[in-house]
């Protein structure tokens, strides 16, 4: 499922009309740009998690796709048609993130009526139970702990059995227990060949129950691809050392180095070639304490993400440069610690 | 599905205490405190009777059409209209179904001050005139549901429930429901008239007297009627532009 998509990304997939495209898409709050020209397309079937910090945009980007907000510029399209035509239809079910519990319904009455407006609901009780909630059936909503209301917004959301399921942030908010239960309940509907969308900043969870990870960040998407690819496309190993005293100067340099950080006595070299960088440093005698390791899923979100926001400092210069100005006495210094 | 919606509305509307206690409970106390205390016997005092049931029930269901606004900012604040926006419910849908459940928790206010009239005042009318009564009644409520919806959409749940209330009280007692006209100085009354709830009552009033609403009565509530139902379509829109 690791689909890539530039710009122009196409339509139609293979399996006919894409569940979901943005091109060329922003969207601006004021001065500030939210979505800064997203072009993305989302096949049939499968999951798809949109990855980021908060404020890279996930949100705003949902809230498009739900037609909830239009773009200032570009087009969203959801089955070859606008967001509100495949509302309509009963083909999108969505679990907003600032949705409270709706008083004085009991959980039953609510997700009969979610599913009553759409076309080809999912039995009532059937929901219920995907969604962990079958004893709390005849319960009011507003009387529910935190963890069961985020439970019957994620039933409103697949009462209606809807091809499309949105998620924004499904288990903020939730405890350990319950977001495991929560997974568990959303690949049991992934199953049924529905397309799900969610959005998370959590790495494990994106990599764990994703097929493909939308990495986005200043409102753009900055890596795509399946977990594995992300790493790879971040630069795959950690090479470590202790320098000793020795200069840094040269490991930018180095064969297969992608990026370079100091932390203390210590260098973090970031490679795609983990063996030629190794055989370098041997040469220059930089081996103390050596330490070899795949790039965590993390580390290559932090790559992608700083590398998007600082983009002309991916290398850290390690050694303080002599001062140019002999008036930047101590404050400097201090600055510099 | 509007229905549904309609039917999920009303029930969420009859379980709020606060609505029972305040939309129901208190025309109905007002009523029995008003008629019953400091007033005599003979055909004055039913008189009052009369007229207070009137204005009580008009009050009560005012107080009710004008309310269902208020829930539709607090559901705003939850995010449940966001969340029916992205149902198959059509936007028209939800607002027109919220005003036919305006329409449906009006109806215990307009009943319950006109059985107290009935068994504990002892108010006699014939049936015709008891059904007309209340007929006018709700359908002259449109006005106010149309008013409350439409601050239920353009402020917040806070804002709306202050707004909402004061709207209430004062176009309650400035139409004459709590206090009869005849006791206001002589420019408030001329105001009076023409205010929607002083015609409100008015369009009961007449059907328990002569029978018939003037064509004047008529005329000011459907000018109030299109002046706040323009008001509504202007907050809803807002409204909308901003999820």
């Amino acid at each position: 499922m690791a689909r890539t998509t530039g710009p122009g990304g196409t339509a139609h997939t293979a399996e006919g009309v894409a569940a979901v495209e943005f091109s060329g898409v922003t969207r601006s709050y004021g001065a500030v740009r939210a979505v800064d020209g997203l072009d993305l397309t989302i096949a049939t079937g499968g999951t798809v998690a949109l990855l980021g910090r908060n404020g890279a945009g996930k949100s705003t980007t949902l809230t498009m796709l739900l037609g909830l907000l239009p773009p200032s510029t570009g087009t969203v399209r959801l089955f070859g048609g606008t967001p509100e035509a495949a509302v309509r239809a009963g083909r999108v079910g969505a679990m907003l993130q600032d949705g409270k519990a709706v008083p004085r319904v009991t959980v039953r009455e609510l997700i009969t009526f979610v599913a009553a407006t759409y076309p080809h609901p999912m039995d009532v009780t059937e929901a219920l139970e995907l969604a962990g909630l079958g004893e709390f059936a005849g319960r009011r909503v507003d009387r529910l702990s935190g963890g069961q209301a985020q439970r019957v917004r994620f039933a409103v959301a697949l009462a209606g059995n809807p091809a499309l399921l949105v998620l924004d942030e499904p288990t903020a908010a939730l405890d350990v227990e319950a977001r495991r239960a929560f997974w568990r309940s959303m690949r049991a509907y992934a199953r049924r060949g529905h397309t799900i969308v969610f959005s998370t900043h959590y790495l494990e969870e994106a990599d764990e129950h994703a097929d493909r990870i939308v990495v986005m960040d200043g409102g753009r998407v900055v890596a795509d691809g399946s977990g594995a690819a992300i790493k790879r496309q971040a630069g795959g190993t950690l090479v470590s050392f202790d320098l000793a005293g020795a200069p840094t100067g040269p490991l930018p340099g180095l064969p297969g180095v992608s990026a370079v950080e100091v932390r203390g006595d210590r260098a973090l070299l970031r490679t795609t070639d983990s063996d030629a960088t190794v055989v370098a440093l041997a040469s220059l005698g930089l081996v103390r304490g050596l330490q070899v390791v795949p790039a965590s899923l993390e580390d290559a979100f932090l790559t992608l993400t700083s590398a998007e926001t600082a983009p002309a400092a991916p290398v850290t210069p390690a050694v303080p440069a002599a001062p140019a100005r002999p008036a930047a006495g101590a404050p400097s210094a201090k600055e510099r610690a | 599905m509007m229905l549904d919606y309609v039917r999920l509305e009303v029930r969420r509307t009859l379980r709020d205490r606060g609505f029972v206690v305040f939309g129901i409970g208190m025309p109905v106390v007002m009523y029995v405190l008003m008629t019953n205390i400091g007033v005599g016997a003979g055909g004055a005092a039913m008189e009052w009777k009369i007229a207070s049931m009137v204005g009580m029930a008009a009050y009560g269901a005012l107080g009710a059409a004008i309310g269902s606004g208020t829930g539709v900012a607090e559901d705003k604040q939850l995010g449940w209209l966001r969340q029916l926006r992205i149902t198959p419910l059509s936007p028209v849908r939800v607002v027109v179904g919220r005003g036919l459940t305006a329409s449906v928790t009006v109806l215990p206010a307009i009943a319950a001050v006109l059985l107290v009239g009935a068994l504990v005042n002892g108010v006699r009318m014939p049936a015709w005139q008891w059904a007309a009564l209340a007929g006018v009644l709700w359908l002259g409520t449109a006005p106010f549901t149309l008013l409350g919806l439409g601050n239920g959409y353009r402020l917040s749940a806070q804002s709306t429930g202050v707004v909402n209330t004061g709207c209430m009280v004062l176009l309650s007692i400035v139409g004459g429901l709590w206090f009869p006209t005849e006791l206001f100085p002589g420019w408030l009354r001329a105001l009076s008239s023409w205010t929607p709830g002083n015609r409100f009552a008015e369009l009961g009033r007449s059907v328990t007297q002569d029978g018939a609403p003037g064509p004047g009565t008529v005329a000011v509530l459907a000018f109030w009627l299109a002046v706040f139902g323009g008001y509504a379509v202007y907050a809803y829109r807002r409204a909308a532009r901003t999820p």
